[in-house]
């Protein structure tokens, strides 16, 4: 009853301006002081009110407790209670709403990805169509190898769980995992491998170089091979992880151009040339490294722009490789994710070594030191990395050499005017390079070495064109080239190359580390070879690229490092 | 005392044609703007904001700022530097390209209109048939030997638009070669290369401004088409095309960068359309009253000599006249 009434109370008293009001209230509250404050506002008379009751705490007075009863309604903790019911209320609706939505997009995982990529096979022939967008794509996807790259460039088992070597390093005894199986349901066993091997060999299949020092390949048993080979070699683990590894089913029958058949975690559905590839999941995979996406469909785009466009409307959901310079307009938007990985692209000014000028290690020497690398990779982006000589950080035998010629132009003068040239007799050379790399690049480098007094002719070609003059004729004075692959060190220890170098020491050493029995061994000569080359100048290593992958957010599990080498896909997820 | 009236008149009929063109909108705008065009090359000879060898791999793609006014582009190098120098290679290509054509079609015309007709009628069909060969095929196929250069661009635009001068020229010119005063002057004795130059070719004067104009422009178009193609001016070569080109794929990101040499072709290939089109109107003595006193009065100077030449040709405007003006009636 008492209750009744009080709200009612607060209500009239929170609600009425009016004066009559208040001061049956101040009658009410007996309180002579508050008749003064009668008209004054609200609050005011509120604060006096709260002052008092706190002041006459424990009074016997019955309309004293009244009034304290009916005030102890008001007291701001129930705004209090209110505000954290509010807030409870909000989070809890907001937390709600967040759960419902990851559940909503764990049921969007889609079942299907789009991954754009640049450069396009020709056909799906592995054995016999070279070029690097093929093993990129079917690699560890489709066809899987005895072993395999992980994402800094070293071996992993694949399809062999193990193996050992022989202590004259002559012997590998590879051990296959059980009951491996082909995408067609045959099964996989020791037999299907040594039968790839060979027949990789007796025909002169792409790649049967990488396994130029194997004697035989046989099969022991259903899950042991033994690799023999003709004298040590401490590439044969790398080169089998690719193409060299690969392990085929001799019993299926399937147009290899457009069809494949191996024991990847996933087949090929449909392959348009020159378009896409698309790639479903494996039903028959044996292994560790399932699908998680059900299609993968690689699409080629080589238009640079479309290809971002493609991105941006979400026709791919990938983009490896994008264009570092172009890429500003993706990690702008919020939606994307811009990173680079590491790769082992070595972009190569070559100097001629046999070239009239050239043949001057004076000059080669002046080149490298005025040649302001850091200031190209800035003016690429920034992503690309420092190399100082021909081995990059994921091979083996790295080591930083970036310090043995330094950007000193000052240094570059001297060693000119020492080779006897001068501002009245300014050397002058020709530099060729393919019209993929863009214009940018030479007019820099034409722009750097004016500064020293090196007159560069930059000769912008057709791939076509590079190819005949500077690698099949050799006739240059410069060229710039992007060495892609890994584990190329051997091109400097070959005089016949077109970099016409040739030092005894480093085909020595390079032929030591081939035939060494330890890794450390390996790498360690390695290392003594690139150090000799580099400190020669025969070439100034201008960046080692690194690959730059835009990806819609959502998207989990692409490999950045070496994509464009190796995409293992498996792990590929995108939640819209 | 001839060569210097000669002379003269030459000079005052230049200024005439300047100021009447001066008095138009559209010739003022094309005057300014190719005066401010050479007026740059000129300067860009000697001096530009920053040496086109500088390159600041640092700063590249930077937007207009009070050290580069209009920026830097990939390389970091100067736009404006770049344009300015530019402005040269393309002014010296527009002029070659020219001439080249003047030269080739009024040659290829005087072919057209040769006295021995199995000759002309040759000449006229394979005309015919070289025009259909686009500029850009030319360009690609004489790249191939020669490689991308200048001479590669004037080579191909002078050909083609040579071809079309000839073609576009012939009709008129062959009216005028039938003419009764060319015939007279012929059974005269008078050379036929003197009639050509001094009866066909004064006549046909106002289709050879604009073709020639539109050739003019069209060329600065092609410069920057085939160095897009990576057969017209070589790497490190400035011109518009070549700044154009470097930065066409990255108008998403940076169309500040590309805007500034599309602006510039877009202006100039506009006031040489224009100039032609006003320097036909008024280097005409038929439509500009100014020149024709003027050139009447020279005449009246020259009265004293007997030039066949220039009675006749006196003669050819007046028979144009008529036409003129029986053509006005007839509308």
């Amino acid at each position: 009853m008492l209750r009744r009434w009080d709200a009612r109370q607060i209500t009239q008293y929170q609600n009425s301006n009016d004066r009559e009001n208040i001061m049956a209230e101040n009658l009410n509250s007996g309180d002579a002081r508050s008749t003064t404050t009668g008209t004054t506002g609200l609050v005011h008379d509120d604060q006096h009110v709260a002052e008092q009751s706190t002041g006459t705490a424990g009074s016997t007075d019955d309309s004293l407790n009244s009034y304290q009863k009916r005030h102890r309604r008001v007291p701001p903790w129930i705004w209090i209670v209110a505000a954290i019911a509010a807030v409870a209320i909000i989070v809890g609706g907001v937390f709600a709403y967040r759960h419902r939505n990851s559940t909503g997009s764990v049921a969007a995982t889609s079942h299907s990805i789009s991954i754009g990529l640049k450069l396009a096979p020709t056909n799906l022939d592995i054995r016999n169509e070279t070029g690097a967008a093929l093993d990129q794509v079917l690699i560890g996807n489709v066809y899987e190898g005895l072993v395999a790259r992980d994402a800094d460039n070293a071996v992993v088992p694949a399809l062999a769980k193990s193996w050992t070597v022989s202590k004259d390093a002559k012997t590998y005894t590879f051990t296959l995992n059980a009951g491996e199986r082909f995408s067609n349901g045959d099964a996989l066993d020791s037999k299907d491998v040594a039968w790839s091997l060979n027949s990789l060999i007796s025909n002169d299949y792409v790649n049967a170089q990488a396994l130029a020092n194997v004697e035989s390949v046989s099969a022991d048993g259903a899950t042991t091979v033994v690799v023999k080979l003709k004298a040590p070699d401490a590439t044969l683990l790398w080169n089998l992880t690719g193409r060299a590894g690969l392990v085929l089913d001799e019993d299926a029958q399937y147009d290899a151009k457009t069809q494949a058949v191996g024991s990847g975690p996933y087949l090929v559905q449909s392959f348009k040339q020159n378009e896409s590839l698309t790639l479903k999941a494996n039903p028959h995979y044996w292994g560790s490294h399932k699908a998680k996406t059900q299609t993968v469909v690689l699409r080629y785009l080589t238009d640079d722009n479309a290809a971002i466009n493609a991105l941006k409307s979400n026709n791919v959901q990938v983009l490896a490789p994008i264009t570092e310079n172009l890429s500003s307009s993706v990690s702008k938007d919020g939606n994307f994710v811009v990173k680079a990985g590491d790769d082992t692209d070595k972009f190569v000014l070559a100097f001629n070594g046999a070239g009239s000028k050239t043949s001057d290690k004076r000059v080669r020497e002046a080149i490298r030191y005025a040649i302001d690398n850091k200031a190209l990779i800035s003016s690429r982006g920034g992503a690309d990395a420092m190399l100082g000589g021909p081995i990059p950080a994921l091979d083996p035998g790295y080591e930083n050499l970036t310090k043995l010629y330094p950007f000193d132009q000052a240094k570059a003068k001297k060693l000119l005017s020492e080779a006897g040239y001068n501002a009245s007799k300014p050397l002058k050379l020709d530099l060729e390079y393919a019209n993929i790399y863009g214009t940018e690049i030479g007019d820099q480098l034409r722009s750097q070495l004016k500064t020293v007094g090196i007159e560069l002719n930059v000769k912008v070609v057709e791939f076509s064109a590079w190819l005949q003059d500077v690698y099949t004729n050799k006739n240059y004075d410069l060229s710039l080239v992007d060495h892609n692959e890994s584990h190329d060190f051997y091109t400097w220890a070959n005089p016949d190359y077109y970099f016409n170098y040739d030092n005894k020491q480093v085909q020595d050493l390079y032929a030591k580390a081939v035939s060494s029995t330890t890794n450390s061994e390996y790498e360690s000569y390695l290392r003594k070879a690139a150090r000799l080359v580099s400190e020669d100048a025969p070439a100034d290593w201008l960046f080692n690229y690194r690959v730059t992958t835009a990806y819609r957010k959502g998207v989990t599990g692409f490999p950045l490092n070496l994509n464009q080498f190796q995409l293992p896909l498996w792990n590929v997820q995108y939640r819209a | 005392m001839i060569a210097m009236n000669s002379r003269r008149y030459a000079f005052r009929a230049t200024g005439i044609v300047l100021r009447s063109m001066w008095h138009r909108a559209e010739g003022r705008f094309s005057l300014l703007v190719l005066g401010v065009w050479i007026l740059v090359s000129l300067v860009s000879v000697f001096w530009t904001p920053w040496s086109l060898w500088w390159t600041d791999g640092y700063h590249v793609w930077q937007k207009p700022s009070m050290r580069h006014l209009l920026g830097t582009d990939g390389t970091g190098a100067d736009v404006l530097s770049w344009l300015m120098a530019g402005s040269r290679t393309n002014l010296l290509i527009c002029v070659l390209t020219v001439a080249v054509t003047a030269i080739f079609g009024l040659l290829l015309l005087a072919a057209m209109l040769a006295r021995a007709t199995i000759f002309a009628q040759i000449s006229v069909v394979v005309i015919d048939a070289l025009i259909s060969l686009p500029t850009v095929l030319i360009a690609l196929i004489l790249a191939v030997p020669f490689g991308p250069s200048v001479a590669v661009i004037i080579a191909a635009c002078g050909f083609g638009y040579g071809l079309n001068l000839a073609r576009i020229a012939r009709p008129q010119a062959l009216l005028i070669a039938r003419s009764g005063y060319v015939e007279s002057a012929l059974s005269n004795g008078a050379r036929a290369s003197g009639v050509f130059l001094r009866h066909i070719v004064p006549n046909i004067m106002p289709v050879l401004t604009v073709q020639l104009s539109i050739s003019a422009g069209t060329v600065v178009l092609a410069e920057s088409g085939l160095t897009y193609l990576g057969i017209g001016v070589q790497s490190g070569v400035p011109s518009w095309g070549h700044s154009l080109a470097t930065s066409v794929s990255f108008i998403n990101i940076y169309p500040l960068t590309v805007l500034w040499p599309g602006l510039i072709i877009t202006c100039i290939v506009l006031s040489l359309n224009l100039c032609g089109d006003t320097l036909r109107d008024c280097a005409d003595p038929l439509s500009n009253v100014q020149l024709r006193n003027a050139q009447f009065n020279s005449g009246q100077e020259r009265s004293g000599q007997v030039r066949s030449g220039q009675v006749s040709s006196g003669q050819a405007r007046n028979d144009q006249l008529n036409r003129v003006t029986t053509k006005g009636s007839g509308q």
